[in-house]
């Protein structure tokens, strides 16, 4: 714990090199680098690419963060960075209901990302927390119609009742 | 090639791709083995074909090495070898058994240039690779193309001579992995025409696997058990439609040459046996790793694994393991966990051809069992 503690406020150094080996820190602490979820998926619009690279990675394994973090996600789900808001959305989406306060900010996502994987993802979480208001579900809807093939499929199933 | 057992194509929505990427590749025809100009995908430059010129050279049917046992150690592969230490000077072919080739699977987590860089690290993933035929890899990421050729400078550093395959560069976001191949080619050659990317036209898989044909190097190469690789990482967050599309692309490659009925699909599924869904319920499927056994350096998941159709794969001699890392170099959790997150997995099979449609009468009498 003492670790994670240092690699996270290594993550906020000047260094890129100390950053990166932060984040490839963190990315071998596995599920315990779910305190860090937020500043990793900031980590991900770092200029650094080694330091872009081990902290998605972290995030890929990570799991599901604490229902603490919900709060400051959101907040980047619409970051101008594709990668940062990807993986805030990635993790809202795995926390599922819990995650229910989130779900405007998501269907604007899904409304207006001009990034394909982000809208995507933001389908995805749509159906993962349960689209429930109108304007998700509008959103979903639209994007049944008109979106990618993914995405279609993902607004497919997000507005499928048994997948809830 | 002999001809196997042919199966009817599947129709699916993987095939018009594979199909096109199959043909493109081949340049006109099934041109068979030992084409010297490798395959390489993705934007590998120039220099490094000719990094490997004295490689590219190698051609015609060869032998092979000769038998010399079984890998080092009581244990089976990897058994030997501290955490930076060096290997002993003996060729990685010489200490496999003849009549048998070890296939396996090793997710390298993030392997790039901050691992290249790290000399313990590369050590042990160097002494990995030496104790297989052939390894199916995921996760290299990174921007630059010299990963794979300074890791190959390292493994045949002793004079062994492997080679590599590598794919595109695959991923939703901006933050992309490849795949790889890196196979001993004293033991293992790969028919040129057959490598490719899989199409996903529906989008269904997050990267699209990667897959090639192999077959041992004998003096009967017509008899040669031949086969196809399909490289693969699952998205840890759609598993089960992952597994579902994995399905559908194993039934796709069982299809997608007559000669070739052998499909072995390996790599990072983030699935147990009991997640596999439509794969695992596959008429016939059988997949090596199995009940308490894990394949995570933390070992509590068992997500890496090989998966082989059992009645048409009867090659398979029902060796399998996974290579701890930790007890066979002998490190701490942690050290190990800067090599990965990931043990390798592997399984033997038989050089010769399987005694599919009576064939075993076509098979050399000393190869017989």
């Amino acid at each position: 714990m003492v670790e994670i503690k240092k690699y996270l406020a290594d993550l906020a150094c000047r260094d890129a090199g100390v950053r990166a080996a932060a984040a490839e820190g963190l990315c071998c602490a596995g599920p315990d680098a779910a305190i860090a979820a937020v500043e990793l998926v900031q980590a991900c619009g770092d200029d650094d690419e080694s330091v872009q690279t081990w902290a998605a990675a972290a995030l890929e394994d990570m799991g599901a963060p604490s229902n603490e973090s919900i709060i400051r996600l959101q907040t980047l789900v619409a970051n101008q960075h594709p990668l940062v808001a990807y993986w805030a959305i990635t993790l809202l989406g795995r926390l599922g209901r819990d995650a229910v306060s989130c779900e405007l900010a998501l269907a604007n996502v899904l409304i207006a990302s001009s990034d394909p994987a982000v809208r995507e993802q933001a389908a995805w979480a749509l159906g993962k927390i349960g689209a429930a208001t109108g304007v998700a579900v509008a959103a979903l809807k639209q994007a049944q119609e008109s979106g990618t093939a993914r995405l279609v499929r993902l607004a497919r199933e997000a507005l499928d009742p048994t997948n809830q | 090639m002999t001809k196997k057992k042919s199966k009817p194509r599947k129709k699916g929505f993987f095939w018009t791709l594979i199909f096109t990427i199959l043909t493109a590749a081949s340049g006109g025809g099934f041109s068979g083995y030992l084409n010297p100009e490798l395959p390489l995908l993705g934007p590998l430059v120039k220099n490094i074909l000719a990094s490997f010129a004295d490689t590219l050279t190698t051609g015609g049917t060869g032998t092979l090495s000769g038998d010399s046992g079984f890998l080092d150690g009581p244990q089976g592969p990897g058994t030997s070898g501290a955490f930076g230490g060096s290997v002993p000077v003996q060729l990685a072919s010489a200490r496999r058994p003849a009549d048998k080739i070890l296939i396996a699977s090793f997710n390298i987590q993030v392997f790039g240039k901050s691992k290249l860089a790290k000399t313990d690290v590369m050590s042990v993933i160097v002494q990995v690779i030496r104790q297989f035929d052939i390894v199916a890899i995921q996760e290299i990421r990174a921007k630059e193309d010299n990963i794979l050729p300074a890791l190959m400078a390292m493994l045949n550093a002793e004079g062994s001579r492997y080679n590599f395959l590598i794919g595109p560069r695959l991923g939703r976001s901006v933050s992309t992995e490849q795949y790889a191949f890196i196979f001993d080619t004293n033991r293992i050659e790969y028919d040129p025409s057959s490598v490719g990317t899989m199409g996903d036209p529906g989008d269904l898989l997050h990267r699209e696997p990667f897959v090639a044909r192999f077959r041992p190097r004998t003096n009967f190469p017509d008899r040669a058990f031949s086969f196809w690789l399909v490289d693969t990482h699952t998205d840890p967050d759609d598993v089960p439609n992952e597994v579902a599309a994995l399905a559908n692309a194993f039934q796709v490659m069982q299809g997608a040459l007559p000669d070739e009925d052998d499909v072995i699909l390996l790599g990072d599924l983030n699935a147990n046996e009991f997640e596999l869904g439509p794969l695992g319920r596959i008429p016939g499927i059988r997949w090596v790793v199995g009940g308490n056994t894990m394949t995570n350096t933390r070992k509590n998941k068992a997500y890496d694994n090989i998966i082989f159709h059992a009645p048409s794969t009867t090659e398979f001699s029902g060796r399998w393991g996974v290579l701890d890392l930790q007890s066979a170099f002998q490190l701490s959790e942690e050290d190990a966990l800067k090599v990965s997150d990931h043990f390798p997995v592997w399984a033997e099979f038989d050089i010769w051809e399987g005694p599919h449609n009576g064939r075993v009468a076509d098979r050399p009498i000393a190869a017989r069992r």
